[in-house]
Formats: structure tokens, sequence, C-alpha cells
């Protein structure tokens, strides 16, 4: 335990320190924050996922409780984002112990259906109701904390980073906990764990809330880092399985898959998103850029990172089920 | 009147999606598997119909004869390529594997045929009957329930009648003894996925003339034949048909009396309420536990 702390110390160290090296470079930054923000959010997902097994494929939900209830707080109640953190915490929690209540019950196939189903009402409502600006959105102008220059995007890198690390450490330590070692059990099989005695709704409820409060506390940093939010950016049913394929890419259940995860397809999703490789195709003079094909890929290769998104999970669950680390233990 | 008014045109709607609820839980039966890429391929008969009829003319109905053995065959590959490979999967890994082959559909569909929703008019898309009471009958709506009915009871007898439907039948309810019997599972589950993915495409080849024909289309069908199928107890042929009409029903009752609006929240609350009070849904047979 001593020793995966250790770790998580100095790679956040080396981490914290990589602003400073690369200097004043706002896409770069961009795309690291991205890459903190999927980490925690794979990694906060893991904890249910990896340790109890259960695959919620409704995190947006939480994501989106966080992002709204910051956004609706800071518009409305008090201009203070740390009373939008805890109000989105509190919110989700909310939403996490319903639909634990529900369907926590129930085994199977029944936890993945219902969590889809609570995150489809969560975005239709939002969707539908008025207070949370529907189909527009809302658009934050500004805001402030301790006269921190939130314009600048480092406050969100340090941010993002800070929950990455919080959200590893609880990672490392449930795993040497008693919750740790009961929601394992469960995992690998319900009716031996129910028949030692372990209440397996209340750990499974335990470790959805957990999993939750650090989904939402992304969203919260999310809604104040990009100022403005709609029902497509933070409670898309494709926000859920961009976390799940993070997580299963690099590995569920191990400390460091879900990390590893992110730094492989936020970039990817980068490169395909701004179209990158359409423009070094021209480049190598393979593709004309005013020829059909140019053009379609021009027009056309912005939206394909999604399609990239289905043959990547495709190829991964065919061919690499435990994700990367488990290609490595395998190995070993 | 408006009661009976939204009563009819939700059961006529809800004949639809049975079909789709059908082909579903008769993939979730034979290889217990909940198919994530149900709505996609729903999507796939969608334009299937779109085009048979705007390139060759066909009427959208009459294309069924083309779109269902087509469809039964790329059904019958998917699982022969990819399903089949993670039949003794955690559940989560099939599930994860058919949400992938289903974002490939959707989004190869994205990159051919644009964003822009197409729209099936056929000279009778907007004709109705009127009655004198003053009750309309959508023409497209009657025209779809009527062969919906139709293909559910060719699938009825096929299912019971024939000697692959019972060897369906028999995989469905216990897979080690049907194999001990002599029954070639495997080719059991190719048969029932093609035969749920031509039920999904002939969904929506049939809703094709009264919706818009989109690339995400499928997303919405597919809570929908879930809950269906949970309504009706996951793997229940019967449950799922009665399902589909039931679902019909309330979507049409809360459009009419809450706002078009909440229709889908409706459903997903009833969904939530199905798992909560009766998990192995009217017709399962208990185990959801």
């Amino acid at each position: 335990m001593k020793k995966q702390l250790t770790i998580i110390a100095i790679v956040a160290a080396a981490a914290a320190l990589l602003p400073i090296i690369i200097g004043e470079n706002p896409y770069i930054t961009g795309i690291m924050i991205s890459m903190l923000m999927m980490a925690a959010l794979a990694s906060a997902w893991n904890i249910l996922g990896g340790f109890a097994g259960q695959y919620s494929f409704g995190h947006a939900a939480y994501f989106g409780a966080g992002a709204y209830t910051t956004m609706i707080v800071l518009s409305r109640l008090n201009p203070n984002p740390l009373f939008g953190i805890v109000a989105g915490i509190i919110v989700a929690c909310i939403i996490a112990l319903v639909t634990g209540s529900i369907v926590f019950r129930l085994r199977g196939h029944y936890f993945g259906l219902a969590s889809i189903a609570v995150a489809e009402i969560v975005r239709l409502s939002t969707l539908n109701f008025e207070f949370t600006g529907g189909a527009q959105g809302i658009l934050l102008s500004d805001v402030s904390l301790w006269g921190i220059d939130l314009n600048s995007k480092n406050p969100f890198y340090y941010g993002m980073l800070l929950l990455l690390v919080v959200t590893l450490s609880i990672t490392v330590w449930l795993g040497k906990s008693k919750t740790g070692y009961y929601l394992q059990a469960i995992r690998e099989d319900q009716d031996a764990a129910a028949s030692l005695g372990i209440n397996l709704a209340f750990y499974k409820k335990k470790a959805l809330l957990i999993s939750a409060a650090l989904t939402s506390v992304a969203g919260s940093l999310y809604a104040v880092y990009i100022r403005f939010i709609d029902t497509s950016a933070v409670l898309d049913l494709r926000l859920s399985i961009e976390i799940i394929l993070t997580a299963i890419i690099g590995g569920v259940g191990t400390l460091w898959g879900p990390v590893i995860g992110a730094l492989l397809l936020v970039p990817l999703a980068e490169v395909l998103r701004s179209n990158v490789l359409g423009d070094l195709l021209v480049k190598l003079g393979l593709v004309s850029e005013t020829s059909g094909i140019g053009i379609f890929l021009k027009e056309n290769l912005a939206h394909a990172h999604v399609l990239a998104y289905g043959i990547i999970t495709v190829l991964c669950i065919l061919y690499l089920p435990k994700g990367i680390l488990g290609l490595f233990r395998r190995v070993k | 009147m408006l009661f009976l008014q939204s009563l009819l045109s939700g059961i006529l709607t809800g004949g639809v999606y049975a079909l789709a609820g059908i082909g579903m839980s008769l993939v979730f039966g034979v290889m217990n598997i909940s198919n994530f890429a149900h709505g996609d391929l729903m999507m796939l008969g969608m334009y299937l119909a779109y085009f048979a009829f705007t390139l060759l003319k066909i009427d959208p109905y009459l294309a069924l004869l083309l779109i269902m053995p087509i469809t039964f065959l790329f059904g019958f590959m998917l699982e022969k390529v990819f399903i089949n490979r993670v039949i003794n999967h955690p559940h989560q890994n099939q599930i994860l594997l058919t949400i992938g082959l289903g974002l490939i559909m959707s989004n190869t569909a994205l990159l051919a045929f644009t964003s822009d929703p197409k729209i099936l008019t056929t000279t009778y898309s907007s004709s109705a009957f009127n009655s004198a009471s003053g009750i309309s009958v959508s023409v497209p709506l009657l025209l779809s329930f009527l062969i919906t009915c139709a293909i559910t009871a060719i699938l009825y007898l096929f299912l019971s009648r024939t000697r692959t439907g019972m060897a369906l039948r028999a995989t469905s309810q216990n897979r080690e003894a049907a194999q001990l019997m002599g029954i070639n599972v495997a080719k059991m589950s190719a048969i029932a996925f093609g035969i749920g993915t031509a039920l999904a495409a002939t969904a929506g080849a049939l809703i094709a003339p009264t919706y818009y024909i989109h690339p995400l289309a499928g997303h919405s069908f597919l809570l929908k034949a879930f809950t269906i199928c949970v309504l009706g107890g996951l793997g229940s042929v019967v449950g799922a048909g009665v399902g589909g009409v039931i679902i019909g029903v309330v979507e049409s009752m809360a459009s009419t009396y809450i706002s078009s609006d909440w229709k889908d929240v409706v459903v997903f609350m009833l969904f939530l309420a199905v798992l909560l009070f009766r998990p192995q849904g009217l017709f399962g047979k208990k185990g959801g536990q």
C-alpha cells in the first residue's frame, strides 16, 4: 500500500511539473486536462466496475449531475464554485442511492440495463425541464475563486490532477480495506459472499456512492472549465461508453489501467477530431486535397472518432478482454 | 374519444415495438446475450426500406420480402464472426461487444448517409381511415400492425411446429441439456441471432414510412426494446409480444395526457418499476434475483 501511494505521489509530482516545462500552450494543456479528466472518470468507474464487478453503463448521469448542479448553483445561488461542487456531489449521491436501491437487489444483466434507464431518465428530464436550460444548455459568463485566474487553463489542470490523485488513493485504500475485500468477494462469487454474511446490496451501494461522488466532481470541474454545458455534452450515453472503454482498454480492476486507457484514447480521439490524419495523408501526397476522397476525408474524418471507438471496443473485447495491463500480466 | 383514439394508436404502434422486442427476447433466450446493437439493426432496416423505395421503386412493405432474408443472413454472419466468440464470456463483455458493433453500424451509416434525416413518403403515408365517430386510423400504421401480426403468427408456428423451432426452444430452456440431446447449439445461436436481426430490421422497415430515418434513430428504440423484454420477462417471446403492445399504449397515453416530451421518461420509469416490483416480468420464469 505504501509503495503504491509513493508511486502515485511521484507520478503526480511529475505531472504537476509538466505545465511549467511546456509553458503557456492552451492547446496542449487542453488535451492534458481531457486526459486527466478521462483518467479520473475511468478510475472512479473502476471502483464500482473493477472492485465489485458491477458494470455501470450510465455514469454520464453522475457526471451530468455534477456539471448541471454546479452551473445552476453558480448562476443562481452562490458564485463560489466550491458550493457548486459540494451541491453536485449531493445530487449525484441521491441519484446513486435511488439507482442502487432499485437495482442492487438484482443480478446479471439487470444492473447494466437499469443504469442506462436511469441515465436516460436524467438526460430526458434535464432536456425537458426549464430550470436546466432545456435543449439550449447553460452558459456561465464569469466565475472566480479566491482571486485565482479561472480564465487560464492551469487551475483546471491542477484541479483534475488532484481529483485523479484522490481517486487513485481511494482505490489503493479500498484495495486494502475490509470494504475492498468484501467487494472483491462479491465480484468473484455473490452467493459465496452472501453466505459469509456480507451484505451485498450495502457494499455495492457504498461502492456506487464513492464512484458517483468522484464522477460528479469531474463533472463540476468540467462545467466551470468549459462554462457551457448541454445534455449532449455531459449526459449522453456516448460519454458513459467512453468511460467504460477507457477502463477496459487499460485493464479493469487494476490501479493504473484506467489511467493508461485515458493516455491512449484521448490523444487518439483528438487526432481524429482535429483531422490531423487527413492533413497528413494530403501532405504525404497520398491523397489530393481537391479530389473526391480528399474532400470526403476533410468533411467526415472528424466524425470518425466514434467509429474508431466502436472498432477499438470490438477488437479489445475479442483480443484483449483484460486490457493492456492484463497483457503484461500474461507475459509474466 | 381521445382515450379511445390514443388507445388504438398505442396498440398499433405497440405491435411494431413488439416485433423488435420479440427479436431481442429470442436472442436473449437462446444465447443469454443482451444485444445492444438491436436498435442499430432497426436503423439498418429503416435505411434498407428507404433505399429499396427510392432507388428500386419497391413499396416499403413489399420490400420486406427482400429485407428479411438479407438481414437474416447479415445477423447469421454477425453471430458467426463476432458474437459466438463471447458466448461464454462474462455478460458485460457481451454487452460491450454488441455496443461496439452498434457504434460501428451507426457511425458507418453516419459517414455514408450523412446526418440529414431522410423521409420515406409513400402515396399513402399520410392517409387515414376515418370512422363516423371521429376516430382515425393511419393507413401505414394499420398495415404495419397487420404485417406484424402475420409475422408473429408465422414465427409462433415455426417455433412450435418445426424441428428447428423446437431445437431453438430447447436451447433456450437449457443449453447444456439441448447439446446433450444432439442439438447443434452453435448453429441454433446463429439462427436465433439471424431471426432476431431480421425481426429488428423488419420493425425498422415497418416504421420507416412514419418516422424520420436517421443513423442514430436506433438508440431510442434500443431502450424501448429492453423495456419490452424486461416487462414481458427476459427470454419470453409471448411476453415480449404483450410487452410491446403495453409499451405502445403507455407511450401513446403519456403523450396524450402528459406531453410527448415526457413519453420516453414514462416508459423508462415503467422499466424501473418492473425491476422493483416484478423483476421476472409478466411471463418470465423466476431467476432474475
